[in-house]
């Protein structure tokens, strides 16, 4: 296979699976808070996947970079991962790419020095996670070359309504009663 | 659930969708309608002449006689359309003999 078109393929898959892997991070944070998925699980089992999720997304979501770095087709440069907007087509949809690309490693590298910080600076920080997710979205759907396909669409659509869903009931209600 | 459970159901979930979209991108390569599309650099239109082909000959082996033609085993011998013409070392025509 040309390694071009193999760099192309494995960024879109790379690209998905790291969203789908996020939502899973996004969705066992905001159900720590909420508790509507103790019916499935504990709160304690519910941080251990919480935290599991970051080995998921961070090899997921450094290949999707990698290979998008790797492509020449998609002309994207080193600085682009971290200035957003730079990119010359799709400003946008890119750089917002860039932007919840910068905001997790943000909450990422914050959350593993909690012990070490001020724990109301680290919380204001955490609930960017919603702002981040937003941003990934919106980039996901502007750029996403696969998301029209009617399979990876709804299952897309449903996570992040299932994450909106959730958020919306976190900041609407607060933590629910059990 | 226990937190292995829950670990182990988002493992298989995400192996489960990279997979998948991984399938999807190779059998859809090119797709028409992504929302980014890339500007690729004019590349010089290729110009060199075609490059020589070689035609098969047409059977040597007809009717003869009212015999039908012997089947071929053997494929027909190829004939080789690349240039033929080699300078020599003669001196160049300029008169040609008509009688």
């Amino acid at each position: 296979m040309d390694p071009q078109l193999l760099v192309w393929i494995v960024a879109r898959a790379m690209g998905l699976a790291a969203y789908i892997a996020l939502c899973i991070a996004v969705l066992s944070g905001i159900a720590l808070r909420t508790a509507v998925l103790d019916w499935l699980a504990k709160n304690r089992a519910m941080r251990a996947l919480h935290d599991w999720t970051t080995w998921l997304w961070i090899p997921l979501g450094s290949l999707h970079v990698l290979a998008l770095l790797l492509d020449k087709t998609a002309q994207i440069g080193l600085a682009d991962l971290v200035l957003p907007f730079r990119v010359e087509y799709g400003s946008l949809a890119i750089g917002l790419g860039t932007l919840s690309l910068d905001l997790l490693v943000v909450i990422t590298v914050t959350s593993w020095l909690r012990r070490r910080m001020n724990d109301e600076l680290w919380r204001w920080i955490h609930r960017t996670s919603y702002l981040m997710f937003v941003l990934l979205f919106v980039h996901a759907l502007l750029s996403g070359t696969d998301f029209n396909a009617p399979l990876i669409s709804a299952v897309s659509w449903s996570a992040a309504g299932g994450i909106a869903l959730l958020a919306t009931s976190r900041i609407v209600l607060g933590r629910l009663p059990q | 659930m226990s937190a292995w459970g829950l670990k182990l159901a988002s493992l298989l979930t995400t192996v489960f969708v990279l997979a998948g979209s991984y399938g999807y991108a190779l059998t859809h390569v090119k797709n028409a309608a992504a929302p980014l599309q890339p500007p690729v650099a004019d590349k010089p239109v290729a110009t060199a002449a075609p490059a020589a082909t070689s035609t098969p000959l047409p059977s040597l082996v007809g009717i003869r006689r009212g015999n039908p033609p012997r089947s071929t085993a053997a494929p027909a011998p190829l004939l080789n359309l690349t240039p033929g013409v080699q300078a020599t070392a003669l001196p160049a025509i300029t008169f040609t003999h008509v009688s």
